[in-house]
């Protein structure tokens, strides 16, 4: 699910990148917002973060007396994506194993879904691997996926979830 | 590895269901269960987590003990989908709102067609997900016009519907009453008053799905 969220956060702009005239404050604690925004992958609470919609409000700066950096306390409302437990989404299939199958949801790479959460899929070898039902309806990679996310789990070292999927339930599934 | 403290990775689905079981009967200090009062005003206090401090995998209990796994699953297909799903709404962080997917694209797209007009400067970046993020919304939607769809949904407000829940039923696209209890099931302890309304609000919405 996409989420809009307002954050208060600190913007450093040191004191080289200033404006002699004072005039391009503005710009350069929105370019300095984007890149912190952006190199900020994703954190445990918000999610995946996706892109910045709006500065909300620039405060007083104050001056770093050790570094001579200004810091701008900034408020700016962003989008992140974050799965949720028992929340339908889709998917894309990026890998068959004979256990189950990798999907791609949104941002989030690692998503499984297991055989076991399969029901009445079997794994086939057609050619490439894929997973087929008595009705011909086939799970192989490039195949979107509409599943249930069972759980999540954060990664903090590598900044980003893993989550487990099932197909039980009505409407879930390939489509 | 849940925020609740389980252990590693694992799925820990809990249910209160067994079979032929009361669902008020079934309420425990430790496990905060699911349950969905007919009259409607008890289900409203439903929406809360059902994970139990003390999970392992596909454990069931109720009051009266453990009820064996594959009962719950050939009588109550849906029960353990229900306790996962009210969990959601649960875990919004605070100054956060949750955005329908077709609300999400224009957004993004907005951002990326102005982005195409200031992709010459080199200090202007998008984050590493932007594009993963719009390509999800851009396929996976249903509906075009986000606004119309907020027109449609916005009256359920009154009937108890909260934000969230309309924004799962406008992402999930749902053709029938039926599928919006089974993918929202929060809503089900207002089925008596909400059905007449949401009836209509699904057939307004249909008018409005992306053709494919």
């Amino acid at each position: 699910m996409f989420i809009k969220v307002k954050l208060p956060w600190n913007v450093m702009i040191p004191a080289e990148a200033m404006d002699p005239n004072g005039l391009m404050i503005q710009r350069a604690v929105l370019i300095r917002l984007l890149d912190a925004f952006a190199s900020k992958k994703a954190t445990k609470d918000l999610g995946y973060f996706i892109a910045l919609k709006n500065l909300e409000e620039i405060g007083e700066g104050r001056i770093r007396e050790t570094t001579g950096e200004i810091v701008f306390p900034v408020v700016f409302s962003g989008i992140t994506f974050k799965m949720f437990k028992g929340e339908i989404v889709h998917g894309v299939v990026r890998q068959v194993h004979k256990s189950g199958v990798f999907l791609r949801c949104g941002p989030c790479e690692n998503v499984y879904l297991s055989q076991y959460k399969m029901p009445d899929y079997d794994y086939v070898v057609q050619g490439n691997p894929l997973f087929m039902n008595q009705n011909m309806s086939r799970i192989q990679i490039g195949s979107t996926v509409r599943f249930i996310v069972l759980d999540i789990q954060w990664k903090e070292a590598e900044k980003e979830f893993i989550a487990l999927a099932s197909l039980e339930g009505n409407n879930l599934g390939p489509f | 590895m849940s925020e609740k403290g389980g252990k590693g990775f694992k799925s820990s689905l809990k249910s209160s269901y067994g079979p032929g079981k009361d669902d008020n009967a079934t309420k425990s200090k430790k496990t905060r269960k699911v349950q969905f009062d007919p009259q409607g005003g008890k289900g409203s206090k439903a929406r809360k987590s059902t994970l139990s401090k003390e999970s392992q995998p596909l454990e069931l209990k109720t009051d009266k003990g453990l009820v064996h796994s594959a009962t719950l699953s050939t009588k109550a297909p849906f029960a353990l989908h229900v306790n996962i799903c009210v969990m959601v709404f649960a875990e919004l962080p605070e100054n956060a709102k949750c955005l329908m997917d077709c609300e999400a694209f224009e957004i993004l797209q907005g951002i990326k067609e102005q982005m195409a007009v200031l992709s010459e400067d080199p200090s202007l970046k998008l984050p590493v997900s932007f594009d993963r993020g719009l390509e999800y919304v851009k396929y996976g939607r249903c509906y075009m016009n986000p606004q119309s769809v907020r027109q449609i949904l916005e009256p359920l407000k009154k009937h108890g519907v909260s934000e969230s829940e309309m924004c799962v039923i406008a992402n999930v696209c749902p053709e029938s009453i039926d599928e919006v209890f089974a993918f929202v099931p929060s809503m089900k302890g207002r089925k008596d008053k909400i059905s007449e309304p949401l009836e209509e609000a699904l057939m307004k919405l249909s008018k409005l799905k992306r053709s494919a």
